[in-house]
């Protein structure tokens, strides 16, 4: 289970007031279960996501995993994954080995893992381009790559910022079918960043509102 | 949890990483800077009598308005003849296109010395012109205007091209819906947004020009000779060192001016962005297809015919009494030729690696920090001849140091690579190196195995133009030269000093060995690499 246990943040700007982001926010989710985290923009969602990867000290409050205390461990040693909302594939390197690296980084042989990746890469409909260079696919099909590349690693907690924010309606509605899918399969605890409560609701996940530095529940 | 002293994690490494370029341009450039200025101040103390000296004599006065004019005649001349060819390369679209833009980069490639070789064997004594009939251009400014525009007609080309592709063609179809002709359109709309671009190139062109030494040097003559030139006569041939000094300290602050001109225009362009970029198409009617002919033409006749010219007249130089060929095997199995082509080839090697660790260390540790930044500037404000001079007049005892010598080469090469791995780095989306850590990365491997890969092709071409910078430098060495340390540009100035048409025809031939090098050494590493990447 994943805990947030009084993680505060404040935002110190070059000019004016410290602003406070996070004020003692507490919250638990269970392995298998889907957070959506909703909020204004600027209300400290994806900072709130990056602490918890361990990309951004945390003022104060502590993160907990299956009972132990993660806070001091780097990132590289959290096994959580964040899927970012300009999804942040590697350009220089292919979707195979773009699906490929975090198995590379846990000392995999580099065969094993670009068989892994094939693997992967079939199960979402994508081993026609794995020899292709990522800039050369479409939108949705980077956001699948980028998919398979989080899940690849099993990781115990999915982090996700806005990952459909840049799709069209169309295959918004598509993708999160095949999120929801692959997500449930795998049984890990998600916190899920978006603004779209419409579309967080149809999910039929746990809504709660960051709102001036707290946690509320929506529904 | 306490907080994490984040800002002082970052800063420790920024700090380390910036001790080497700093020590680097502290000893190599503001130590002799410094040292330069003291020779302006006279023993007696400085009086405004000695700072107006320059002024007050109209020798030095032609020399400084000379340098001045024929930096601000180029750049008008580049303006004028320079935007219209942006204009046609932006908006046409042709067979070849590319290549005539990848050809845009030659003359950032050739020497200094290489080029004023190239003009003479144009429109020098016994140049091409002459053979056929044309005027003889020696002892007139053109020739050295003709230089200037070889080497900037170029830059003022690309900008001019960059701040075409920008122009929004929403905005140019509004103001022909709302009456403006094709020209006014221009001129409204297309012109203010091209302008931002135009105006640090123009800036840089004064630079280059104001303080450029080979090109006067060997076109200007003693007529038409620059304030550059003049130091150089001061110290190698006069002695006169407060004189040289107070001259030197005049030109600095007159290019620290343009320079930062440049920096102030620069920061003001706004950042590209690319949203409806009006589209290429063929030229269509007979006055389109004429004005890209006239274009490729006039571009041809300023920045390929020298570089061609140098080619046909070292091949025709001794075509009387011996065959070219021979004239050719005789040349390269010179001691001399072999001696100066091994020093050039050793000292741009050295120089080089050391410009690509000062270089790679610069734009790591500038990457948060403003200042830094700037300080990759400096090499280009100070020009190499008061560099030497400077270098004479604070380290007497270490003139005859090798060491002396490729340091002055890095320092001069090193802000290119900087620059190329500072652009490059800015380039990386910063979520890059927070994905590769969240799939399990340790900040290291990050590094090895996602940064650095993407910095690669940005390095290849830093090293490139480093190369050909230290291929062709020339001020320099001229000022540190010993007989033994002779390379191909202070070989090539000492046959052109000599009398008779066999010096001048040694000097061609081995420009065009000059030419090949900076050429081969550009496309060794340049050339090899990938594709340009978009990111995902």
């Amino acid at each position: 289970m994943l805990e947030l246990r009084g993680i505060g943040k404040s935002w110190r700007p070059a000019k004016g007031p410290v602003r406070t982001l996070l004020h003692g926010l507490n919250l638990a989710v269970q392995p298998g279960q889907t957070v959506a985290l909703l909020g204004p923009s600027g209300s400290g969602k994806s900072t709130l996501l990056r602490m918890l990867a361990g990309l951004e000290p945390m003022d104060s409050g502590s993160v907990w995993l299956d009972g132990q205390d993660i806070s001091a461990l780097p990132p590289e040693r959290r096994r959580f994954a964040l899927m970012f909302q300009d999804f942040a594939l590697f350009p220089h390197l292919d979707v195979q080995d773009n699906v490929a690296f975090g198995l590379v980084e846990q000392r995999m042989a580099r065969r094993q893992a670009r068989e892994q990746a094939q693997a992967m890469l079939q199960r979402f409909g994508l081993q026609a381009f794995a020899h292709s260079k990522v800039w050369q696919l479409s939108g949705g099909e980077q956001q699948r790559v980028a998919l398979a590349r989080a899940l690849i690693t099993r990781p115990r907690v999915l982090l996700l910022d806005e990952p459909f924010s840049a799709l069209d309606a169309e295959l918004r509605l598509q993708l999160r079918e095949e999120f929801r899918r692959h997500i449930a399969e795998q049984q890990m605890a998600v916190l899920w960043v978006t603004h779209d409560e419409a579309e967080a609701r149809a999910m039929g996940v746990r809504g709660m509102r960051l709102q001036g530095g707290q946690l509320l529940p929506v529904w | 949890m306490v907080a994490l002293p984040a800002r002082g994690r970052r800063l420790w490494p920024g700090l380390a990483l910036s001790l080497l370029p700093l020590g680097f341009v502290g000893l190599l450039l503001l130590a002799p800077t410094l040292r330069l200025l003291r020779e302006a101040w006279p023993a007696d103390g400085l009086s405004w009598a000695a700072l107006w000296a320059p002024w007050l004599d109209p020798y030095l006065r032609w020399r400084i308005a000379w340098s001045f004019a024929q930096a601000a005649i180029t750049c008008l001349l580049s303006l004028l003849l320079g935007l219209p060819i942006a204009w046609v390369l932006a908006r046409f679209s042709f067979a070849g296109r590319r290549l005539v833009l990848h050809a845009l980069m030659l003359p950032f490639v050739v020497p200094t010395l290489v080029a004023a070789m190239g003009v003479l064997a144009l429109l020098g004594p016994q140049g091409l012109l002459a053979r056929w009939g044309g005027p003889d251009l020696q002892g007139t400014p053109w020739l050295l205007l003709y230089g200037n525009l070889f080497f900037n007609l170029c830059l003022v080309v690309r900008a001019g091209c960059e701040g075409l592709a920008l122009v929004s063609a929403t905005r140019v179809a509004a103001a022909r819906t709302l009456g403006a002709t094709p020209w006014r359109a221009f001129w409204r709309v297309e012109w203010p947004a091209v302008l931002p671009w135009l105006m640090p190139a123009l800036c840089l062109v004064f630079l280059y020009c104001f303080a450029g030494f080979g090109l006067a040097l060997v076109l200007g003559g003693p007529a038409y000779a620059t304030a550059e030139v003049e130091i150089y006569t001061l110290v190698a041939y006069e002695l006169q060192l407060q004189q040289a000094g107070v001259l030197a300290l005049w030109m600095m602050v007159l290019t620290l001016l343009a320079a930062l001109g440049y920096a102030a225009l620069e920061k003001k362009r706004a950042s590209p962005q690319r949203a409806d970029a009006i589209a290429r198409r063929l030229p269509a009617g007979v006055r389109q297809w004429l004005a890209l002919l006239l274009a490729l033409l006039t571009l041809g006749a300023l920045c390929l015919a020298p570089l061609l010219a140098i080619v046909g007249r070292s091949l025709m130089a001794s075509a009387t009494d011996v065959a070219p060929l021979a004239a050719w095997l005789d040349l390269l199995q010179e001691g001399d030729t072999l001696l100066a082509l091994g020093n050039t080839l050793r000292f741009t090697l050295a120089a080089v690696l050391l410009a690509t660790c000062l270089g790679l260390c610069h734009a790591l540790a500038a990457r948060r920090s403003v200042w830094l930044r700037g300080l990759v500037f400096l090499p280009y404000v100070v020009s190499p001849v008061m560099l030497a001079f400077g270098f004479l007049l604070l380290y007497p005892a270490w003139t005859d140091s090798v060491f002396l010598l490729v340091g002055a080469y890095a320092l001069l090469a090193y802000p290119f690579v900087a620059q190329a791995l500072g652009a490059a780095l800015d380039a990386i989306p910063p979520h890059l190196q927070d994905a590769a850590r969240t799939l399990g990365a340790s900040p290291w491997r990050a590094f090895w195995r996602v940064t650095w890969p993407l910095l690669r092709p940005a390095l290849r071409r830093g090293m490139a133009f480093a190369a050909a910078s230290a291929v062709g430098e020339f001020a320099v060495t001229l000022f540190l030269s010993r007989p033994e340390w002779a390379t191909l540009t202070t070989l090539i100035y000492q046959h052109l000093g000599r009398p008779g048409a066999a010096n001048l025809d040694a000097a061609l031939q081995l420009s065009c060995v000059l030419m090949l090098l900076a050429l081969g050494a550009f496309a060794l590493l340049e050339g090899g690499r990938p594709r340009e990447a978009g990111h995902a």
